[in-house]
C-alpha cells in the first residue's frame, strides 16, 4: 500500500465511522473494501489480472459463504443486499474500461463486458455446484484448493511455470514470464481466514454470519495488504455493536496511524537504504558493516511490518473495529518462546491453533516416540510451516528450522535450569534478563540472514563474514 | 431467529440485482466512445516507457512487439526520461492496424546533458486485441 492509497483509506474510514451507525455501516465497510480489493492490486506484466485476481478473491469469498451458510441464509434481507453490493460493484468496475478513458479502479484497463460476464456464470455455476456436496467433503477440497494456490504462489518454480502457461494461453513471449508475475494483493492472509472460517465450520463452532459481514471481514480493506489476520466472531462482534465515532477515539485512532506512518515512511524506508539485501552482501568488506547491514535489516522489518499494522489498526478503529495487536516489542523478550509470543502474533495464533495444537496431539498418540522428540517434531514442523507461508524456497526452510531448532533448544535449557538456577539476588536476575534480551535478540537477527538473502550461499558468505 | 424473505419480496430484490447490472451497462452505453482509443494507446505506452514500469508496459503492447517494448524500455534504464508535449492523434489505417503519429519528444536526461527522440519521425501501429488498442510496432 502506497501513500495515496493509505491516506485514501484513512479518509473513507472518517467518512464511513462519522456518518454511519452499525446497520449501515457494514454495507459502506463492504463496499469500500470491494473497490479496495482492485484498487490496492498491484499491475501484473498479464494482460487485465489486476482485474481477475481481485475478481477470484471475491468469488472465493462468495463461494465460501455459500458453502458455510444455511441452505437459504442467501434469501435474507441483510445477504441479499450484500450480494447485490459486491455483484453491482465488480460489474461496475468492469464497465468503468467503457465509460472512463483511463482505468479509475484497477491499474490497467478491466477485461471486456462479455469476457466479464462468462467469470460471473462459471462462478455462479461453481459455487451452485459446490452447494450440492456434502459439507465434509466441500469444506475439505476447498481447503486443500486454497492450499494449492498458496503453495503455487510461493514457489518461485510453480509461480514461474503457471506464468509460463498463462502467456502461452494469451500468446505471449514466455521467455519474458516471471515468478513475479502473480503477484495476487494480500491472498496469504485472505487465505488464512478463509481456512480459520472452513476449520472453525468444520468443528462446529463458527457462529452464523451474515453475507456482508463475512465479506467484510476476508476483504477488510486496512488490513487487506499485511493483516491483522483477526477471528471472524470476533470481528463481527464489533461490526454489529453500535459505536458512535467519538472525539476521543479519533484522536486515538489518528495516533496509532501517525506512529505507523512515522514507523513505515520515516525509519524503515531510511533503513531500507542500508539494510541487508543481496547486493550488499557481497558488497560489504568487513564485519563491522556485514554487522550494520544485518541490525538495520533488523530494524526495519520490524518497524515496516510494525508500521503497517498501526496504520491498518488505527484507520480500522475510526470504524469501531479493534483488530488485535500484531507485535509486542518483540526484540525486548528475554527468550525465543517469548519473542515468537510478540512478533506476528496473529499469524503464529493462527498456526498454533490450526497446526501446532492439532499436530502436537497427533504426535502424541505415537506413545513410544519420547517426550524431548516430540517437542522437537513440533516445533521444527510449526516453524518450517511459518517459514514456507512466506515462500517456498530453501532460504526460507532455512529461517524456520533455525528458529525450529532454538525454540526446542530453548525449551531444553528452560526445563534444565529451572531446577538448578535459583537466584533471589536482583542484580543477578537483572543481568539475566538483559543477557537474555540480547541473545534472544541476536539469535533472530542471524536468522534474519537466511531470511532477507535469496541463496543459501550467500547467507553462508554473509554468516562467515560476520564472524570477526 | 433468521426471518427468511418470502417470495415476493425476493422476487423485488432479484429485481433489484437485475437492475443493478442493467444500471451499470446503461451507463456503459452513455459512455464516450472514444474514437481516438489507438492515439490514447500509443500515449499510454509512451507515459508507461518513460516511468520504466515494466509491469505496465507488457500490458499495452501486442504479444509480437512484447520483446521490443521491453528492450527500448532497457535502453532508456540508466537515464532520466520524460515526455515534452508529447501528443498523438490516428492518422490512417492499413487492414486492421491502425497508424498513430505523434508530435513532442522524449527526453532522456544522462549526466545533466538532454537529448530529445522526436517522436515524429515515428509512426505507430497499433491493434485492436480483446477490445484494447495495443502498440504493435513502428515504423
Amino acid at each position: 500500500m502506497g501513500l495515496t492509497q493509505i491516506l485514501a483509506s484513512i479518509l473513507t474510514a472518517l467518512l464511513v465511522g462519522a456518518l454511519t451507525r452499525s446497520t449501515t455501516r457494514v454495507y459502506f465497510l463492504l463496499a469500500a473494501s470491494v473497490l479496495a480489493v482492485y484498487w490496492f492490486q498491484p499491475v501484473v506484466p498479464l494482460r487485465s489480472f489486476d482485474f481477475w485476481l481481485p475478481s477470484l478473491s471475491l468469488a472465493l469469498v462468495l463461494l465460501i459463504w455459500f458453502i458455510t451458510s444455511q441452505t437459504n441464509a442467501w434469501k435474507l434481507h441483510q445477504n441479499l443486499v450484500g450480494l447485490s453490493v459486491i455483484i453491482g460493484l465488480v460489474t461496475l468496475v468492469d464497465l468503468s474500461r467503457y465509460i472512463f478513458s483511463d482505468p479509475i479502479f484497477t491499474q490497467t484497463s478491466p477485461p471486456q463486458f462479455v469476457q466479464f460476464f462468462l467469470f460471473a456464470i462459471i462462478s455462479a455455476v461453481t459455487i451452485l455446484l459446490f452447494s450440492r456436496f456434502s459439507p465434509t467433503w466441500k469444506l475439505s477440497v476447498v481447503i486443500l484448493l486454497l492450499v494449492a494456490i498458496l503453495i503455487i504462489l510461493k514457489s518461485p518454480n510453480l509461480s514461474l511455470q503457471t506464468s509460463i502457461l498463462f502467456r502461452t494461453l494469451a500468446n505471449r513471449p514466455i521467455e519474458n514470464a516471471s515468478a513475479l508475475d502473480l503477484r495476487w494483493l494480500g491472498f496469504s492472509y485472505i487465505a488464512f481466514r478463509i481456512i480459520h472460517v472452513l476449520r472453525d465450520k468444520q468443528m462446529g463452532r463458527l457462529p452464523e454470519l451474515s453475507l456482508p459481514e463475512f465479506a467484510t471481514y476476508v476483504v477488510f480493506f486496512p488490513t487487506l495488504a499485511a493483516g491483522p489476520i483477526d477471528r471472524a466472531e470476533r470481528f463481527a462482534k464489533d461490526l454489529r455493536a453500535d459505536t458512535a465515532l467519538t472525539q476521543d477515539e479519533t484522536l486515538l485512532a489518528g495516533q496509532r496511524i501517525a506512529i505507523g506512518l512515522f514507523k513505515k515512511f520515516v525509519i524503515a524506508d531510511a533503513l531500507a537504504l542500508i539494510a541487508l539485501n543481496d547486493t550488499l552482501a557481497i558488497q560489504a568488506r568487513t564485519a563491522g558493516w556485514m554487522w550494520i547491514h544485518l541490525y538495520a535489516y533488523a530494524f526495519q522489518i520490524y518497524f515496516d511490518f510494525s508500521g503497517y499494522t498501526d496504520i491498518a489498526i488505527g484507520i480500522a478503529r475510526l470504524v469501531g473495529i479493534k483488530l488485535p495487536e500484531n507485535f509486542a516489542s518483540p526484540y525486548t523478550k528475554p527468550n525465543l518462546t517469548q519473542f515468537w509470543s510478540s512478533w506476528h502474533m496473529t499469524l503464529t495464533q493462527w498456526i498454533r491453533s490450526y497446526f501446532f495444537n492439532p499436530f502436537n496431539r497427533w504426535v502424541r498418540g505415537y506413545k513410544f516416540i519420547p517426550a524431548w522428540t516430540m517437542i522437537l517434531i513440533g516445533q521444527l514442523a510449526t516453524m518450517l510451516l511459518i517459514g514456507l507461508w512466506h515462500g517456498v524456497t530453501v532460504n526460507f526452510l532455512l529461517w524456520g528450522a533455525w528458529h525450529g531448532l532454538g525454540l526446542f533448544l530453548q525449551n531444553r535449557w528452560s526445563d534444565f535450569v529451572k531446577t538448578r538456577i535459583m537466584t533471589t539476588n536482583p542484580r543477578l536476575q537483572t543481568a539475566l534478563q538483559f543477557g537474555g534480551v540480547l541473545l534472544t535478540f541476536h539469535f533472530v537477527a542471524l536468522g534474519w540472514v537466511f531470511f532477507a538473502l535469496s541463496e543459501p550461499s550467500l547467507s553462508w558468505h554473509v554468516l562467515m563474514k560476520l564472524l570477526p | 431467529m433468521p426471518s427468511y424473505t418470502c417470495p415476493e419480496t425476493l422476487m423485488r430484490k432479484l429485481t433489484f440485482i437485475v437492475f443493478i447490472l442493467l444500471a451499470n451497462i446503461l451507463l456503459t452505453a452513455c459512455g464516450t466512445s472514444n474514437t481516438d482509443a489507438p492515439a490514447k494507446a500509443v500515449e499510454t505506452y509512451l507515459g508507461a516507457l518513460v516511468a520504466k514500469d515494466a509491469d505496465r508496459l507488457p500490458t499495452l503492447v501486442c504479444g509480437d512487439w512484447e520483446d521490443d517494448a521491453l528492450l527500448e524500455l532497457d535502453s532508456i534504464q540508466a537515464v532520466d526520461a520524460h515526455l515534452d508535449n508529447a501528443v498523438c492523434q490516428q492518422t490512417g489505417t492499413e487492414g486492421d492496424t491502425s497508424l498513430v503519429n505523434c508530435t513532442g519528444s522524449i527526453v532522456l536526461t544522462y549526466d545533466g546533458e538532454d537529448q530529445n527522440i522526436d517522436l515524429s519521425t515515428f509512426t505507430y501501429q497499433v491493434v485492436q486485441e480483446g477490445g484494447d488498442w495495443l502498440v504493435c510496432g513502428t515504423r
